[in-house]
């Protein structure tokens, strides 16, 4: 058996609004494998940002424990949370999020000169990203130049080129139409293949949920299932 | 990075082109007026220097005590031998002239002998007949000579041009000075009106007469004597710099008072003034010196006050990619460094427009000036008609520092917020776009 890439242990989550505590997560724990490709689904509010933002570092649980690749990420500082973050994951959003000053090529090598790389080290590394996305002809088009899907392609780019370790997406198909969603989808499970990066989406698209290998539906931040496909593709 | 920087600057114009006008043109405005106001100031310090003070002045306290009444017997005796000791003793750069203050009735006759004018005159003499005098270029006499010429024999006069016309004074005609002699008799000597000088000073054109050095002497009795000895530095020696040179030759000063020259008199007592201690400058200098941090305070605050404001609208308009890159891994710290460096490089951009811009308005006003003598002719005050500006390091400098300072100040203040945005809310934030 494999050590899991993420352990999340009885992890809750209470936010503090006004004189109210609101738990947004209820004693969730879950073992995320290594180069998973899989979603959190559930209606608004059901917690499913909230267990992204915890997995990526961007916060921290109130009670329980998350451990990633070996860290255990409660203990963290502010800043040893952004170098974890820097190194490890990649995030795709909904609304794309590139710079709109920089072209396609150097929205992909940004995440590389904050890990401290010189552009001249890695200008390979970048080109070759754009080419696996499928965007070399754009590579210096600006994202205002470009369609809906090629930003989204552009944004996996930019979240796989430092090879992390673990990409979280929230909602990235929700601005496609079917065709872009179904390209993108392709693409990113392509590179949870070839690239051995984990996918983590946050959904609430069924398009999305197809290509799942597991599903954790979440409601009122309790986890209700937990479903994996089987050896042929069906939910066991 | 600081490629990664820079390409977003040129780029965004929303970023960089407001802060970098605004850094533009506080620069240039604040070389504009230091240069305008050094060079209204510098060509106050020249003026007076060259007419009356000398920027370092060798005098007898005694005449120096009571100036205002011209007490010539107070005048100090061995010229030769003083004026070598001073060129041996003081710093090299100085350049010394000799002068006689002097003051006289001045008569002018009608063809029969009978007084037509008469007026009273303060006046200087100075060498104005070797062909290698400073004192022709020193005080612009060539350029300045409005009728007539400068003189070329002796007892030949220049007068400034409102006197001539206050006296109806023709060029060739004879007047008669009265005055005081060394020695308390009445002097009196003819002198040949050569030339109508314009001073550019309207006190001294209402009232200034020049003769040369030699026949002062003759006429006041004063022989071998000089009631001032003016020290010159040449330009790149500011004023600043003026009380050190000064205070190292008054300290030499004591060897020449132990064996002074023979021809000295025994209450002879002679002191080294700057022009700062002369004609109440020193203060001048104080307030012009705090009306200038004042200026710059200013500047610095304004311009720090509206680039803070362009770096909130900046904040707004960036607000997705900053919080992109706090997710990304940036760090606080890292993200506002990199935002002072955006503008520090906005303030090195407009810094340099900027004194392109003022540098060339103040070289202008160097090279050419602005002639406000009308508004300075009733003032009696020793201000050149042409008011001129004066381009220095330290007028760009104080551009600068200001501008760059508000730059990144303002910027840095506006990036305060950055410290406060919590990271868990940023995927809500930027699925808002």
């Amino acid at each position: 058996m494999k050590e899991p890439l993420i352990r999340i242990d009885r992890v809750v989550k209470v936010y503090h609004i006004g004189e109210q505590d609101f738990t947004a997560l209820h004693e969730i724990s879950l073992d995320i494998e290594q180069e998973a490709f899989m979603s959190f689904v559930g209606p608004s509010g059901s917690g499913k940002t909230t267990l992204l933002n915890l997995i990526g570092g961007l916060d921290k649980p109130t009670r329980g424990e998350i451990v990633c690749g070996g860290t255990r990420l409660n203990d963290m500082s502010r800043e040893e949370l952004a170098r974890f973050r820097r190194e490890n994951i990649g995030f795709i959003f909904q609304t794309y999020n590139l710079l709109p000053v920089y072209s396609v090529y150097e929205n992909v090598l940004f995440p590389l000169l904050l890990n401290g790389h010189r552009e001249a080290s890695v200008r390979r590394q970048v080109m070759d990203m754009v080419e696996k996305v499928g965007l070399a002809p754009e590579a210096k088009k600006n994202p205002t130049q470009l369609s809906g899907g090629q930003c989204q392609r552009v944004a996996i780019a930019r979240a796989l080129v430092k090879n992390p370790s673990l990409v979280l997406a929230d909602e990235p198909t929700a601005n496609l139409d079917a065709e872009n969603s179904l390209q993108i989808l392709e693409l990113m499970r392509e590179m949870n293949r070839e690239l051995r990066a984990a996918f983590i989406f946050s959904t609430h698209d069924e398009r999305v949920t197809r290509f799942a290998q597991r599903e954790v539906g979440l409601e009122d931040g309790r986890v209700i299932w937990d479903k994996r496909r089987n050896g042929v593709g069906e939910w066991e | 990075m600081i490629r990664w920087i820079y390409l977003g600057i040129i780029r965004d114009k929303t970023r960089s082109l407001f802060p970098f006008l605004v850094v533009s043109a506080g620069v240039s405005l604040m070389i504009f007026f230091l240069g305008f106001m050094d060079g209204i100031f510098a060509g106050m310090v020249d003026i007076t220097a060259n007419l009356d003070t000398g920027h370092v002045r060798f005098v007898n306290r005694p005449f120096y005590e009571e100036e205002y009444l011209n007490p010539m017997d107070r005048a100090l005796a061995g010229q030769k031998e003083t004026g070598q000791w001073l060129k041996e003793n003081a710093d090299r750069r100085v350049s010394w002239s000799p002068r006689i203050r002097w003051g006289a009735i001045m008569d002018v006759p009608d063809p029969q002998g009978e007084t037509l004018h008469q007026t009273p005159v303060v006046g200087m003499a100075m060498d104005l007949l070797s062909a290698d005098s400073p004192e022709l270029a020193r005080l612009k006499l060539a350029d300045s000579l409005l009728a007539g010429r400068l003189p070329e024999a002796s007892h030949e006069l220049l007068v400034g041009y409102q006197l001539a016309q206050t006296l109806e004074l023709e060029l060739g005609r004879p007047v008669t000075l009265l005055g005081q002699s060394f020695d308390g008799g009445l002097a009196a000597d003819n002198y040949t009106v050569v030339g109508f000088v314009k001073f550019g000073v309207s006190a001294m054109d209402k009232k200034m007469a020049l003769i040369d050095l030699a026949d002062a002497q003759e006429t006041f009795y004063m022989e071998d004597m000089v009631t001032d000895w003016l020290g010159y530095l040449p330009a790149e020696v500011g004023y600043m710099d003026y009380p050190e040179i000064q205070s190292r030759l008054q300290e030499r000063l004591a060897g020449l008072l132990a064996r002074p020259p023979a021809e000295w008199a025994a209450d002879d007592e002679p002191m080294v003034l700057s022009i700062l201690d002369q004609r109440n400058f020193s203060s001048l200098v104080r307030t012009f010196e705090a009306v200038k941090k004042i200026v710059i305070g200013i500047f610095l605050f304004l311009m720090t006050l509206v680039l803070w404001n362009a770096g909130l609208l900046n904040g707004i308009h960036r607000y997705g990619e900053m919080g992109l890159r706090l997710a990304m891994g940036e760090t606080h710290r890292a993200l506002v460094f990199r935002l002072g460096l955006e503008a520090f490089l906005i303030g090195v951009l407009g810094s340099l427009a900027g004194c392109l811009i003022g540098g060339a308005i103040v070289y202008y006003l160097q090279e050419v000036g602005i002639n406000m003598g009308d508004a300075f002719a009733k003032t009696g005050l020793m201000l050149s008609d042409v008011t001129r500006g004066r381009l220095s390091l330290e007028g760009f400098v104080m551009g600068i520092v200001p501008g760059m300072t508000a730059s990144v100040l303002g910027n840095l203040i506006a990036s305060l917020a950055i410290f406060k945005r919590s990271e868990a809310n940023l995927f809500r934030e930027l699925e808002a776009g």
